[in-house]
């Protein structure tokens, strides 16, 4: 298989406050995701798992070391850069869906193409094709206050992948919904990395999840643990 | 008996809650201190200017102002037929001055000062030279002590002594008897005009062309020029141009007591008038004894018109219940103004007061709920806000009173009372509110129709609101209309301060009711334009506007910011536009008065001088135009056999029109018709304009003169109005000369850069009246100036709560719109399209206010400009049409715009340390 890596991330530090009261949240991390792939980040909560995610995705600047995604040293960009990478490389679905509540279901997932300039009969169409893989093409015209956990994080998902992107970074998607949709919205987010051929970066404490992904990550008080052997990539 | 249970307060919440919502109860206490201040502070402060506009009008109403009582004399019929020499004339006189005073009210004797008895003759003229010269004699007597009048000192001669010798002093004239000699003193300028010295006669006939024996005792120079009793007589002093008429100019001779007995007999009692004057001592009065003063001089007058008939005592005599008449009406136009700025003000205050509970009681509607769910009942937490509510507005309320005390005499309650009140009750209100909604099951009704029974409730509510302001509105402009803004003048003649009296408050309320229903009707348009613009930015090629459209159409739906911000933009405009026409209004005043840059006033009976006077003018440097003229106020004109008493003005006809069309003044189109002379039967072509249409075109008007044939005037055409006079009559100096009249200008007109410095100099021998000067006066009037003092205050708080109102609109939406952001920057927003998507949503309720707030300002304006009746504060003779402040309106405009910048870049710099990384735990914002 092709060696490149879609993520690379090596020697991560992330600390929050200085003195005794100092968290050291991030310690040396480092490993590298394969293109096409779902990665299951597992830990403990308060383990580091969002810091993780954060500075995988450019929300937020590691202390040392570099994360490069798609050939793209995150760590090295500006604030635009930043929001290019944003706009074009990376996908985000949070754990409280992060919708626009004053959007229709449509227009929350237009809205990374408007952001792109993308045409506005090929963004039409890109919105009622996703809308269709999440299953939601009936819901198109409903506010976020109109839809269900389940339906609003399917909207999420839609939305993250509207751009295209490369990676898609997951923070407990399923968090707060219950055991059957979320279970929906696993297969949907197992799904696109068939269909879409993205790949998948989710913090997770669902044991399904994690027998979904090809691999698991698993993070202790910031530090990555020896992955158990074969599971790998290959 | 049931005993309620004493509501749950939970003290140490009470506490707590302030320490967490410093701001905006800061900014709360902020608000209440300064309105308080201000509306505590803006009526007594207006009650001590209208002390003050009192005296002002006084001082300057001199003679008008004083209250005289004339007195008969006793009969001096002698036993044999003649008539008897008092001695003691001069006691006489004095102790009428006592009895004078005892028939006055102790109310108004204490604001007079000392009286001075006066005698003067009739008017005499003097026998030598063409010129129409007059003389009178006059006696002064404000102090006995020292001889009977103002002191003198003698610079020729002496003091005019009694026409007999002591031992004769009683002795009986029969009628007919030659004509009895008199003593006068001369004032050294009378005496070097008439070229006499002591021992000459003055060469004196009486209307009736019998002979005076006048004798010149001697020439005096006043001791104190200012002393009161001269002005009761200046001509004693110096020769005065015009008082008997066209041309004429008026001498006097000063009595002394020990000649008055010798007048007396030199004439006849109709013929030598006694007179006791009062002049007001303008320090002791207030706007409030004013009041008693003018009801007392009623009355005075009435009595004596009465009793006047039957027995011969005193006839009272003033104008100072007119002049008081019309400084209390200027003082109740200052107040009405002064509560329509109140109004304003409380208006938007209270506004804000309620936005700022909105936004407190949103920060915790969390909290509240909460507190419901864990078992607190409403009573309790209503409790509970309300002693915090209370405690702060108290606070902040004895603050602002505080400083209150502090700037002016007195505190008006009345209208701190609202703003304190509106403190006191808005968070407790709108919190309890909350709390119920928040636990009365859901939210939003799952079931449909319950849903929309929830909306119709809403916008039942909301409409009934509306409805209740709009008739508000509705019912202050009708009373404004019919009943204008003045006070009723039968129950309160002087108006009471600002808002005293409650009948006045609704009509004041116009401007404010009226930008309300305005800021409510664009409310309602509002959301439709928001609606457009998001419609059309969906299929927008600019990417972002959709984002701030969408938002924008929440955030402008809230009503309480929109308010405030277009009805202080639409009040502070209002304002604006009543300032700058008060003020265009007060030049046009100083215009009209002057009637160029400056005017001379000449007191010499001689043309040439005056010509020669005119011509020294001319030669300064900047001065543009000189114009003499003749102007004689009460001319007597027979009108198609009516008498009437116009100001004639005799005027070279085309310099006027030239002077006119170069000054703001309006113009003369007809004067070229002047100038024909000899036209219909050789009478003299006139110009006239009359307030009542008395004179017309075509009227038949004959110029009566005392020395040498009437003249007649031929109406050609409307003259344009020359100073305060309500008729005018204009003709030509030329046309005049030619009919055989004489002309000797009183007046100069000068206009140019120079001519306030060209008459300045003092030497010319005139009375001098600068525009620049006469407009500084005005404006710095005490009612002008408190009035522009106001306004500016009014303005600038309006605009600061405008402001406050926006910032405090965007605080309450703060946390969603930055949620929404961070959510885009998340998709990929640019920071720096952040800050403009922000900017776009808080636009739509801002350029509303920015475009519509100034319109409705000047709308109203022009709806209340009529009777708002600020001709009479302005003194001009009609009511002004409305002056558009361009440039402040602009500002006006321009500012709630620059504040949107503003409030986005201090939201920004408040969120720049919140990573966007936070954005992907729970909290967000
Ligand atoms: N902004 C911050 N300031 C200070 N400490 C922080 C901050 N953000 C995270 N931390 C700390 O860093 C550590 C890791 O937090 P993180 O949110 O990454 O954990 P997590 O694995 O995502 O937990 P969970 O499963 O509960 O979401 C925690 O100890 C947390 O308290
Ligand atoms: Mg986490």
């Amino acid at each position: 298989m092709s060696t490149v890596p879609l993520l690379s991330v090596r020697g991560v530090e992330r600390r929050f406050g200085v003195g005794p009261t100092a968290v050291h949240a991030l310690r040396d991390v480092s490993f590298d995701v394969q293109g096409g792939t779902m990665v299951a980040l597992v830990g403990r909560s308060g383990s580091g798992k969002t810091t993780l995610l954060n500075v995988v995705g450019g929300l937020d600047r590691p202390d040392a070391g570099t994360v490069v995604v798609d050939g793209t040293d995150v760590t090295a960009l500006d604030e635009d850069g930043l929001s290019r990478l944003r706009r074009a490389t990376v996908g985000y679905v949070f754990q409280t869906f992060g919708l626009i509540p004053v959007l229709s279901a449509a227009e929350n997932v237009g809205a990374p193409l408007r952001l792109a300039r993308t045409p506005a009969a090929e963004r039409e169409r890109r919105v009622e094709l996703l809308l269709e893989l999440v299953g939601l093409a009936d819901h198109a015209q409903q506010r976020p206050a109109e839809l269900s956990g389940g339906q609003q994080q399917r909207v999420a998902i839609a939305r993250a992948l509207a751009a295209s992107p490369r990676l898609l970074i997951a923070d407990e998607p399923t968090g707060q919904l219950d055991a059957e949709t979320g279970l929906s919205v696993m297969s949907l987010l197992r799904g696109v990395v068939e269909s879409e051929g993205v790949t998948v970066l989710v913090a997770t404490h669902d044991p399904v999840m994690m027998a979904l992904a090809e691999r698991v990550i698993r993070i202790q008080d910031g530090r990555l643990d020896a992955e158990p052997a074969g599971s790998a990539p290959g | 008996m049931i005993r309620l249970p004493w509501p749950a307060v939970h003290w140490p919440t009470v506490r707590a809650r302030p320490r967490a919502d410093a701001g905006p109860l800061l900014l709360t206490a902020v608000v209440v201190a300064v309105v308080v201040l201000f509306a505590g502070a803006v009526p007594p402060l207006m009650r001590a200017t209208a002390d003050q506009a009192v005296r002002d009008a006084v001082r300057q109403a001199a003679e008008d102002a004083t209250v005289r009582v004339h007195a008969r004399w006793e009969p001096d019929d002698g036993p044999y037929g003649g008539r008897v020499r008092d001695p003691y004339l001069a006691e006489t006189v004095s102790d009428l001055r006592g009895m004078a005073g005892d028939e006055l009210d102790p109310d108004l004797r204490a604001v007079l000062r000392p009286p001075i008895a006066t005698v003067t003759s009739s008017t005499l003229k003097i026998t030598d030279g063409g010129i129409q010269r007059t003389f009178q004699l006059g006696y002064l007597g404000n102090d006995p002590a020292a001889g009977g009048g103002p002191g003198v000192t003698w610079l020729a001669g002496g003091a005019p002594r009694p026409a007999v010798p002591e031992a004769e002093s009683r002795i009986e004239v029969p009628y007919g008897a030659p004509p009895w000699p008199v003593q006068v003193g001369l004032a050294k300028p009378v005496a070097d005009t008439l070229n006499l010295g002591p021992g000459d006669r003055i060469p004196l006939v009486d209307q009736r062309r019998r002979t005076k024996h006048v004798v010149v005792s001697g020439v005096f120079a006043p001791t104190d020029r200012d002393d009161p009793a001269w002005r009761l007589a200046p001509w004693l002093l110096e020769p005065v141009a015009g008082v008997d008429g066209v041309g004429s100019t008026r001498f006097a001779g000063l009595l002394s007591a020990d000649s008055l007995p010798d007048a007396r007999l030199a004439f006849a009692d109709e013929e030598l008038d006694r007179t006791v004057w009062f002049a007001l001592d303008p320090e002791v009065l207030t706007r409030d004894s004013a009041e008693s003063v003018a009801a007392n001089v009623v009355a005075l007058k009435a009595a004596s018109a009465s009793s006047g008939v039957r027995d011969s005592s005193l006839r009272w005599e003033t104008r100072l219940d007119a002049v008081l008449r019309d400084v209390r009406t200027r003082i109740a136009a200052a107040n009405a103004q002064a509560s329509v700025l109140l109004v304003g003000v409380l208006t938007v205050a209270i506004l804000v007061l309620l936005l700022a509970a909105d936004l407190l009681v949103r920060r915790r509607a969390m909290a509240l709920t909460a507190a419901r769910q864990r078992g607190a009942t409403l009573p309790d937490l209503a409790t509970e806000l309300l002693v915090e509510s209370v405690a702060l507005a108290l606070l902040a309320g004895a603050a602002g009173l505080g400083l209150v005390v502090a700037v002016a005499s007195g505190i008006s309650w009345r209208w701190a009372a609202p703003v304190i009140l509106a403190a006191a009750v808005a968070t407790p209100v709108l919190g309890t509110l909350t709390a119920a909604r928040a636990t009365r099951d859901r939210r939003v009704p799952a079931n449909r129709t319950a849903r929309r029974w929830v909306r119709r409730t809403g916008q039942l509510r909301r409409a009934t609101l509306e409805v209740a302001v709009l008739a508000g509105a509705v019912a202050a402009f009708t009373t404004l209309h019919q009943r204008g803004i003045l006070p009723p003048a039968s129950t309160a003649p002087t108006g009471p301060g600002p808002g005293e009296d409650g009948g006045a408050t609704l009509p004041a309320s116009a401007p404010a009711l009226g930008a309300l229903v305005g800021a409510l009707l664009l409310l309602r348009l509002l959301p439709l334009g928001t609606g457009l613009v998001l419609r059309r930015s969906l299929r927008s090629r600019r990417p972002l506007a959709v984002f701030g459209a969408a938002r924008a159409a929440v955030t402008s739906a809230r009503v309480l910011p929109v308010l405030v911000l277009v009805t202080s933009v639409a009040l502070a405009s209002f304002a604006f536009t009543l300032r700058a026409t008060a003020v265009q209004g007060l030049a046009e005043g100083a215009w009209r008065t002057v009637g160029a840059d400056a005017r001379l006033d000449v007191n010499l009976a001689d043309a040439a001088a005056t010509t020669a006077l005119a011509e020294r003018v001319a030669a300064a440097p900047g001065v543009r135009q000189v114009v003499t003229a003749q102007v004689t106020d009460n001319a007597r004109l027979v009108a198609d056999s009516t008498l009437v008493t116009p100001r004639l003005v005799i005027v070279d006809a085309r310099a006027f029109a030239r002077l006119l069309a170069a000054t703001p003044l309006p113009d003369g189109p007809q004067f070229d018709r002047l100038a024909v002379t000899g036209g219909a039967g050789g009478a003299v072509p006139a110009l006239v304009r009359s307030a009542d249409g008395g004179l017309r075109p075509g009227t038949r008007l004959e110029l009566r003169r005392a020395d040498g044939p009437a003249v007649q005037l031929a109406v050609v055409g409307t003259a344009p109005p020359v100073g305060d006079a309500d008729d005018v009559v204009v003709v030509d100096a030329a046309a005049v000369a030619a009919a055989g009249v004489p002309v000797v200008p009183n007046t100069v007109w000068v206009t140019g850069p120079g001519a306030g410095r060209a008459v300045a100099d003092r030497t010319l021998g005139a009375d001098v009246l600068d525009r620049e000067e006469v407009l500084a006066q005005r404006r710095t009037a005490p009612l002008s100036l408190g009035l522009l003092r106001l306004w500016w205050a009014s303005i600038t708080m309006l605009l600061a709560m405008g402001l406050l109102g926006l910032a405090l609109g965007a605080a309450a939406s703060a946390a969603q719109r930055w949620q929404t952001l961070t959510r885009l920057r998340t998709l990929g927003l640019r920071p720096v399209d952040a800050r403009r998507v922000a900017v776009g949503e808080l636009l739509p309720p801002v350029l509303v206010a920015a475009v519509g707030g100034p319109l409705l300002g000047v709308l109203l304006a022009a709806l209340t400009l009529g009777p708002l009746a600020l001709r009479l504060l302005t003194g001009q003779a009609v009511d002004p049409t409305a002056v558009l402040p361009w440039w402040q309106l602009g500002v006006l405009a321009v500012a709630p715009l620059a504040a949107v910048v503003v409030v986005v870049r201090v939201e920004l710099a408040a969120r720049r340390h919140r990573r966007l990384g936070e954005v992907l735990r729970a909290g967000e914002g």
